[in-house]
C-alpha cells in the first residue's frame, strides 16, 4: 500500500494499455475503447503528462470510429454510433485542440435527433434512455459551442422528475438515487445554468452520508465504497460547494491504497485488479481534493481545468485548493 | 472491472496464460471480424443471426453486435414471419438474454435488449374479434415480473432489476394493483432492513396510492410511521431506515407528527446514547419546527440543537465540516 501518488507507474500503465494485443481483455473491451483513450489521455493530462500518448496516432484513431451512416461515433472502428463514444471523442480531440477534425453539424444533428418528447436522451436509435445520456448531450453540445440548438426547458423539465425526496437523482423517472446520476444530473444542470433546481442542502447530506468509515465512498446508501465513486459524489460536492463535508484525508488515502504499487493503475478498491477507468477517476477525485503536483479538474465536464476555462465554459464550482 | 482481486503471478504463470490465451484471441477476432463483415454487407440472414449468438455468449457488453442482431430480426427474419413465428423467436430471444443475464446481471445492454423484445412482441394469438389480442403480451408480462424478482431475489440492490421492473409495471397490458406491489416492497424490506432500494421503491407507490386515495392516507401513514419505528429500533445504525423516516416526515408541516416522532427518537437516543443517526434526525426535525412553525416553539430548541450538533461533531468527525454549516445558519 503506497501513501503517495505513484505518478511515473501510472502513466506507463496507461501507455502499456494500448499496446496490451496479447490480452484477451484488450479485445473484449473493444466496445469501450475510445471511452478508455478519454479516460488515459485525461488521467494523463492530470498528471501532467499530457504528451505521454501520440497525438497523432490518438486523433486518427478518433476520425476512424466515425460511423458515416449515423452520422456519430463509434466506441472502435466499424463499431454503431452512439452517444457515450461521441462524447470521448469530443472530448479526447478538445483536449488536443483539433476540433476542426469534426464534422460539427452532422455531429450535432446526431446528438439532437436521441432526444424524446419526453426531454431525456436516449443513447443511439435503438432507444435506451437514461439521465446519463442527456449529461452527454448537454456536454457535447456545450463544447461543441451548439448549447443553443438545445431545447433547453424541456432538457431540465425530464431531468426535474427524476430529482427524489433524498436530493438526489437517478437514471430515469421513479429511479432510485445513485451518485453516478447525480453527477450527471447535476453537472447538466451547471452546464445549463440551471442549479436552482437542485435542493443543495438536501443533496449535500445524501452525497456526505456516501463516506464509509474507511474513508471510501459508496454510490448508495448501505453499499460497498469504491474509487469511481470519489469523482462522482466529489464532482458533485464541488458544484454545490462542499468537498468539506466529508473527511478528504480519509478520502485521499483510500482512493491512494487502491493504486496498483507493481504495475501501475488504480482499482475499484485496495487488493483488486486496476483498470484506466477507475484509475481515471481516482486521479481525477484526487485532483478535486488538491493532492499536490496535479493539474486542475474541471468536475462539470471532467476534463482539464485549464482548456475549459480557455472555451470560456466554466461554472462556478470549487475544489479544495491544491496543496504544495 | 470491480471486485476482481489482484493476483501476483510469476514471469513463467504470465507467460502461459498469456500462450493459452492466444489461441482464444485468434479465435475472437475472427469471429469479430466475421460479424462485422457481415454486418457491413447488411447480411441479415440467420446464419448471420446465429452468429450474433455466439459473438454475444462470448461478450455481451459489444453494443454493435446487439444492434445488428435486431436490425437482422427487424429486416430479415420478422418479415419472413408469421405472428407464432415472430413470438416464438422472441421466447428464444428472452431465454438467451436471462441466461446472460445470470452471468451478467448488470449488463446494461442485456436488459435494453429484453425491452426491445417486450415491445415487439406482435398482437395474438386472437385477433381483436375473438380470443385475446393480448394474450401473448399478458403472458410476456407475467413472466417478466417473475424473472425479475429473481433477479431480485439474488442481488435485492441491483439498480437494473429495479429499473427493469418500474418499467415491466409500468408497461403491464394488465396492471397488477399498486397495493401488490406495496405488498412485495414489504417482503423486500422485512428480509432486509437496510434494503434502500425497495424503501426508495415504497415511496413512489405510496405517493401514488395516496395521491388517487386509494389508500387512506392518514391511517396508512400511521401504519408507515410503525413499520419505520420497529426497524429504527432494530438497527439504529442503518441509514436506510432513517432516510425512509425523513421522507415520512417530509416537510414538517404537521406539528403533531412532528412532535411526536421528535419524542419517539429521544426515547431511543436515551437508551442508545451515541447514536449518530438519532442525533442527526432530531437536529433536522427541530430545524424544521424552527423553520415551519416558529411562532408555537420555544427558544430552547434552537440550543438543542446546538448541543447535538458539537456531539455530532465529535461522534462523526468525517462530517464535521456540515455541522458547523448546519450551527452557523441556525
Amino acid at each position: 500500500m503506497s501513501s503517495e501518488l505513484l505518478t511515473a507507474l501510472h502513466v506507463a500503465y496507461i501507455q502499456s494499455l494500448g499496446k496490451s494485443t496479447d490480452d484477451l481483455v484488450y479485445h473484449l473491451t473493444a466496445h469501450l475503447r475510445l471511452n478508455a483513450i478519454y479516460w488515459g489521455l485525461t488521467a494523463l493530462c492530470i498528471m501532467d503528462h499530457p504528451e505521454a500518448l501520440e497525438r497523432d496516432e490518438v486523433i486518427q484513431f478518433v476520425g476512424s470510429c466515425w460511423d458515416e451512416k449515423a452520422g456519430g461515433y463509434g466506441a472502435h472502428p466499424a463499431h454503431d454510433a452512439h452517444l457515450f463514444p461521441t462524447l470521448s471523442a469530443i472530448q479526447i480531440l478538445v483536449t488536443y485542440d483539433a476540433l476542426e477534425r469534426v464534422d460539427i453539424p452532422v455531429v450535432v444533428k446526431f446528438i439532437l435527433s436521441l432526444q424524446q418528447p419526453s426531454g431525456v436522451f436516449a443513447g443511439d436509435s435503438f432507444g435506451e434512455i437514461d439521465t446519463r445520456f442527456t449529461y452527454i448531450a448537454v456536454n457535447a453540445l456545450s463544447l461543441l459551442g451548439c448549447l443553443d440548438q438545445l431545447d433547453k426547458d424541456k432538457t431540465v423539465r425530464y431531468i426535474k422528475q427524476c430529482k427524489n425526496f433524498d436530493g438526489g437523482f437517478g437514471s430515469c423517472i421513479g429511479a432510485e438515487s445513485h451518485a453516478g446520476q447525480v453527477f450527471v444530473c447535476v453537472a447538466a444542470l451547471a452546464i445549463l445554468d440551471r442549479l436552482d433546481e437542485v435542493d443543495s442542502e438536501t443533496l449535500g447530506w445524501w452525497l456526505a452520508e456516501r463516506q464509509l468509515p474507511n474513508g471510501g465512498l459508496n454510490g448508495r446508501p448501505e453499499k460497498l465504497e469504491d474509487v469511481c465513486y470519489s469523482f462522482w459524489v466529489l464532482s458533485a460536492l464541488s458544484i454545490l460547494d462542499k468537498v468539506a463535508w466529508v473527511d478528504t484525508g480519509k478520502l485521499t488515502s483510500f482512493i491512494l491504497s487502491a493504486q496498483d504499487p507493481e504495475k501501475g493503475g488504480i482499482a475499484d478498491r485496495p487488493g483488486d485488479m486496476p483498470d484506466v477507468f477507475h484509475t481515471h477517476f481516482g486521479i481525477a477525485g484526487l485532483s478535486i481534493l488538491g493532492y499536490p503536483g496535479l493539474v486542475d479538474l474541471d468536475p462539470v465536464y471532467c476534463m482539464p481545468a485549464k482548456i475549459i476555462e480557455k472555451k470560456g465554459l466554466k461554472k462556478g464550482w470549487k475544489a479544495l485548493e491544491r496543496q504544495s | 472491472m470491480h471486485g476482481v482481486r489482484r493476483v501476483r503471478q510469476t514471469a513463467e504463470a504470465l507467460a502461459a496464460k498469456k500462450l493459452r490465451e492466444q489461441s482464444k484471441i485468434t479465435e475472437y477476432l475472427a469471429l469479430n471480424e466475421e460479424v462485422l463483415s457481415k454486418k457491413a454487407s447488411d447480411d441479415w440472414s440467420r446464419e448471420a443471426y446465429d452468429l450474433t449468438t455466439r459473438v454475444l455468449q462470448i461478450n455481451p457488453e459489444f453494443y454493435t453486435v446487439w444492434n445488428y442482431r435486431r436490425n437482422i430480426l427487424l429486416h430479415g427474419i420478422f418479415p419472413k414471419c408469421s405472428p407464432t413465428e415472430i413470438n416464438d423467436l422472441l421466447t428464444e430471444e428472452l431465454s438467451m438474454t436471462t441466461a446472460a443475464l445470470k452471468m451478467h446481471p448488470k449488463v446494461y445492454w442485456i436488459w435494453n435488449h429484453r425491452r426491445w423484445c417486450l415491445e415487439n412482441v406482435p398482437d395474438g394469438p386472437g385477433t381483436d374479434t375473438e380470443g385475446d389480442i393480448n394474450g401473448w403480451r399478458k403472458s410476456y408480462w407475467d413472466k417478466e415480473l417473475f424473472v425479475d424478482e429473481k433477479m431480485l431475489d439474488a442481488d435485492a440492490r441491483n439498480f437494473h432489476a429495479w429499473s427493469y421492473r418500474r418499467y415491466i409495471l409500468a408497461g403491464m397490458p394488465v396492471a397488477k394493483p399498486e397495493t401488490a406491489e406495496l405488498a412485495y416492497t414489504t417482503r423486500k424490506i422485512e428480509s432486509n432492513f437496510s434494503n434502500f432500494s425497495a424503501w426508495h421503491q415504497r415511496t413512489k407507490i405510496l405517493s401514488s396510492l395516496w395521491g388517487s386515495g386509494r389508500l387512506d392516507y392518514s391511517k396508512s401513514k400511521e401504519e408507515e410511521f410503525e413499520l419505520v419505528r420497529n426497524a429504527m429500533y432494530t438497527d439504529p445504525n442503518d441509514q436506510s431506515v432513517w432516510m425512509y423516516h425523513r421522507w415520512l416526515i417530509g416537510d414538517g408541516e404537521d406539528k403533531e407528527v412532528l412532535d411526536r416522532e421528535i419524542i419517539v427518537i429521544q426515547e431511543l437516543l436515551d437508551e442508545q446514547p451515541d447514536s449518530k443517526w438519532c442525533m442527526e434526525s432530531l437536529v433536522h426535525y427541530k430545524r424544521l419546527l424552527l423553520q415551519r412553525h416558529s411562532s408555537l416553539v420555544d427558544a430552547e430548541v434552537a440550543n438543542d440543537c446546538r448541543r447535538l450538533l458539537d456531539e455530532l461533531r465529535g461522534l462523526d468527525p468525517a462530517r464535521r465540516r456540515r455541522y458547523e454549516d448546519i450551527e452557523k445558519r441556525l
